[in-house]
């Protein structure tokens, strides 16, 4: 489809006019992104909307040797507007401030990881009729089902090309594919009337690993634990959180804290805890981009750095090392970058983001964690986030079910809880041996002992 | 803006050949297609981060049959990709038709030939990169000096100029050129390893005017004495409490518990709590809500340009108007797009909106307020014995399917005794939609409206939206805390 672009000649036609129009910058980068994708909606339970779609676009980003930095992007892939934003690019760097922190972009100076599964070439012979054959998996749950009354979901393919190209030698390009499949489930009781709803999905490198059926099945066993909900009174217990709890209310807000921008801006509640605990012993982070097939996996990042492997938190200690950095940031602290530059197109310029995010698994059973508590909350998702930079989080729980006697009971309704993520990481006594995969995020069933719950039933009742 | 020309391909040969290939094939169509400028300066700590300037072209083309959409989203504006895209987009139509359940037909509505433009006092391109510049460095500068616990400052300028085509079935051809600024301003402070922070914006539809007023200029100054107010205040205790929003955060009240679930495309596919609620009574006999995108809203707010959430037409083709949601207490309409007011057999009202021509239209909010009564905001408070008066707001989401929705308020202040008391920090205040607008027990007057402009997310698109009101009442909301 693009064979009429030649991506290389027109990277380094850029490098060219900056050569000619500011020759002594300091350094200067390239990033061409092509990608295309195929998208299909599912409204009423029904397939509604079908969408191909196409994008592609180049960046300059050039630094003057104050660290001054200028960037700009197109769309238009023609060397006339690329000349352009590359002038344009040259202007806004002479008309940046000074950064003495900017070190250099990324030299070629280490091989790059072996990573594997991360493009299906079976996306090149993909129909949109094959894409529908996973659409009616979807479907085909909530028509089965009595008290599934509606689904809105979609499947997305996505494929993606990034070229990197920068005046230190830095030359890659590599192809990626990306699944997505989603089922947000309506379910009525047959008795009482009363609607809920439950949510689930899957990203893939393989299509092969999509499976509409248990994306639908998990939404629909969702949305059925969330009926009947009921407000509870005010109170401390302990809570149970699901995988996506989890991921909402640990690796969530330590993607951010560990950002090396955020912890050297003082914005992360992290800052001074470096190589102190943080926790319980129970605790092991890790941040690993080189594990064959996962969606956050990748051979270079955003600037073309060679990813790996990253320890963060061990036993509970938040390691020296623990942080996640781009070139500016490693730079700035006088380390190597950790291959973290995040790039979300050719828009952007590079920000810090994780790899694969795992918190390890413990020696619980899934099933023991719930039977063991007498009265608690069990968590699994909650749409609010913790103000990241002092650990506090207040929120409501979206989707959670009161534990009594070690049996999951009604579903919760306006109840809120609140807790510093310090005191969070405290309280964590048990970890479960079950874990699961969610894009970039491995969770497990965390337990947590003596939250503060807000509950809406009032104490007079 | 130079690059007008691209849009010119779409001349009335080329949309009668469009014509003919649909003919026959689809029930409707509709090409949007975008030509796009734009600056963006990003500072911290009175560094550049980022200056970048940007040059795009955005085009998608959309086809339906019988209750089934294709869409084509493509880059290249040139006639042979257009044509190829938009016999994409009905052969995708066809292939969703012959497996859909819901079969429905889109009612034709008259057509719009015009051009609109935004009024630029001081149009984008009359202001050089320097200017720009000096602008955010000296609100980095304000916020930076204006106290020693300050450690950390971020400002970030966005703008950008746009032409825009939109064509359909029915015969419209409506040409606009936009213009649109935001001046985002974030500082942090430290004490006694305590980290506060706080975030305001200002942005609106037209020229480098928009950072002209009072409130833009002092953007950075409020930002920091905010963010240091914060640092002395206290944790809330978690409860029941009667509150009092000012017009902010009634805004973010109305659009989260209400607006979201009024959205008819939620409503068909049962996803709204509201969708046997209409013709009854849902607030108090005393409210009134209102969605009115339509221009001139800047006007009346008193501001030298048009609000963040106003827009000409719809990206269906539909002219934005005024639409009473609640009136005296009972719900009178939904918010529609063509394919929901097709099928209620409805009058369409202008609510089909995309983040950009490569994405697909879906229902959304304008710029939807609570209309003032009268109560004076004095009196409110001394005639609320106990409870938090609330100001402003971080962010709020819902649940339209069960209703539950959720917010958090910047500040809080404590009511003791009709008293204005200590300042509390990151309140989330949380409610059902049906049971909250019946708890509404006062409702400020017109001197108190006001409003704020924000970014609001649904199905992984994001649009410009306003929302207000004046200061109201709500009794008996749970207050979530640490505490």
């Amino acid at each position: 489809m693009y064979e009429d672009i030649d991506i290389f000649e027109l990277a380094k036609f850029a490098i060219k006019v900056a050569d000619k129009n500011f020759s002594n910058y300091k350094c200067a980068e390239i990033f061409i992104g092509k990608s295309e994708y195929l998208n299909i909606e599912v409204e009423e339970n029904s397939v509604k909307y079908s969408e191909i779609g196409r994008n592609h676009g180049i960046s300059i980003r050039i630094y003057q040797t104050n660290g001054s930095i200028g960037f700009a992007f197109t769309n238009k892939m023609n060397k006339k507007v690329v000349e352009k934003i590359v002038k344009n690019a040259i202007k806004m760097m002479r008309v940046g401030t000074p950064d003495p922190n900017f070190k250099n972009l990324p030299e070629k100076l280490k091989p790059y990881s072996m990573v594997e599964d991360l493009y299906d070439k079976s996306i090149k012979s993909l129909l949109i009729e094959d894409a529908i054959d996973h659409v009616k998996d979807l479907i085909n749950v909530c028509t089965e089902d009595d008290q599934a009354i509606s689904q809105s979901g979609d499947f997305t393919a996505n494929s993606n090309l990034s070229y990197i190209f920068n005046s230190n030698g830095i030359e890659v390009s590599g192809e990626e594919t990306l699944f997505n499949i989603s089922s947000n489930m309506i379910v009525k009781d047959t008795i009482n009337g009363d609607v809920s709803n439950g949510y689930e999905s899957q990203m893939k490198r393989m299509l092969a690993d999509i499976d509409g059926t248990k994306t639908a099945e998990e939404a629909l066993k969702n949305a059925k634990r969330n009926l009947h909900r009921k407000k509870i009174k005010t109170k401390k217990m302990p809570v149970i959180l699901s995988p996506k709890g989890t991921i909402n209310l640990i690796l969530n807000p330590i993607a951010s804290a560990i950002n090396a921008e955020m912890y050297q801006y003082k914005r992360s509640f992290l800052v001074g805890k470096r190589e102190k605990k943080i926790g319980s012993d129970l605790i092991n982070i890790n941040d690993n981009a080189v594990i064959n097939g996962r969606v956050g996996s990748n051979i270079f990042d955003g600037e073309g750095f060679p990813c790996r492997n990253k320890k963060i938190i061990e036993n509970g200690h938040f390691l020296q090392s623990g942080l996640l950095h781009n070139s500016y940031t490693a730079g700035k602290e006088g380390v190597e970058s950790t291959g973290n530059a995040s790039r979300s197109s050719f828009s952007s310029v590079p920000s810090i983001g994780i790899s694969n995010l795992i918190l390890q698994p413990g020696t619980a059973q899934n099933d023991e964690l719930i039977q063991n508590v007498k009265e608690g909350i069990l968590l699994n998702s909650t749409a609010d986030s913790p103000n990241i930079a002092t650990g506090d989080f207040s929120g409501l729980i979206s989707q959670g079910n009161l534990i009594q006697n070690g049996e999951i009971k009604h579903a919760l309704n306006e109840t809120m809880f609140g807790i510093n993520l310090l005191d969070l990481f405290e309280n964590i006594t048990s970890i479960s041996k079950e874990y699961k995969i969610y894009g970039p995020y491995s969770a497990p069933y965390v337990k947590i002992d003596n939250v503060q719950i807000i509950g809406a039933q009032s104490l007079k009742n | 803006m130079e690059t007008y020309d691209e849009l010119s391909l779409f001349d009335n040969a080329f949309i009668a050949d469009l014509i003919q290939e649909a003919e026959h094939n689809v029930e409707y169509w509709d090409i949007r297609a975008t030509v796009s400028e734009g600056t963006t300066l990003d500072f911290t700590d009175q560094k550049s981060t980022e200056i970048s300037s940007y040059e795009m072209t955005n085009c998608g083309i959309r086809a339906f049959i019988n209750g089934g959409w294709g869409f084509s989203v493509l880059k290249d504006l040139n006639k042979d990709s257009i044509r190829s895209s938009f016999l994409k987009s009905i052969k995708l139509a066809k292939l969703t038709k012959s497996l859909l359940k819901n079969e429905f037909k889109i009612i034709e509505r008259d057509p719009i030939e015009k051009s609109f433009k935004i009024d630029c006092k001081l149009p984008l391109s009359d202001v050089n990169i320097e200017e720009k510049i000096k602008l955010v460095k000296n609100h980095e500068k304000i916020a930076a000096s204006s106290s020693k616990l300050i450690t950390n400052t971020r400002t970030i300028y966005m703008d950008g100029v746009s032409n825009n085509i939109f064509i359909n079935s029915f015969g419209s051809k409506i040409k606009q050129t936009l213009s649109y600024l935001r001046l985002l301003n974030m500082v942090y402070s430290r004490k006694a390893g305590i980290i506060q922070r706080s975030l305001n914006s200002v942005g609106g539809l037209g020229g480098f005017e928009i950072l002209s007023t009072e409130k833009a200029e002092k953007l950075s100054e409020k930002t920091a004495q905010e963010s240091i107010k914060l640092l002395d205040a206290k944790s809330p205790i978690g409860g029941q409490f009667t509150i009092i929003a000012d017009p902010k955060l009634a805004g973010t009240l109305i659009h989260e518990a209400l607006g979201h679930a009024c959205e008819a495309d939620l409503v068909l596919s049962k996803e709204s709590i509201l969708k046997e609620e209409m013709g009854k009574e849902i607030a108090l006999q005393n409210i009134n809500v209102i969605d009115d995108p339509s221009m001139g809203q800047g006007k009346k707010l008193g501001l030298p340009y048009e609000i963040f959430g106003s827009y000409f037409i719809d990206d269906e083709g539909i002219l934005s108007q005024k639409t009473t949601i609640i009136e005296n207490g009972v719900l009178k309409n939904y918010l529609h797009n063509l394919e929901t007011s097709s099928r209620m057999n409805l009058p369409p009202n202008g609510h089909g909106r995309a983040s950009s021509s490569s994405a697909r239209p879906q229902v959304r909010m304008g710029f939807t307020y609570i209309e003032p009564k009268d109560w004076n905001i004095e009196e409110l408070i001394q005639d609320t014995k106990n409870g938090i008066l609330c100001e402003d707001f971080l962010y709020g989401y819902t649940n339209p399917t069960t209703g539950n929705f959720q917010f958090k308020c910047k500040f809080s202040y404590k009511i003791e005794n009709g008293e204005k008391k200590e300042l509390m920090r990151d309140v989330a205040l949380s409610g059902m939609i049906l049971e909250v607008l019946k708890k509404i027990s006062a409702v400020g007057d017109k001197n108190t409206f006001g409003h704020s402009q924000g970014i609001c997310g649904k199905g992984g698109q994001s649009v410009r939206v306003c929302d207000g009101g004046p200061y109201i009442r709500v009794d008996d909301i749970t207050v979530g805390g640490l505490n």
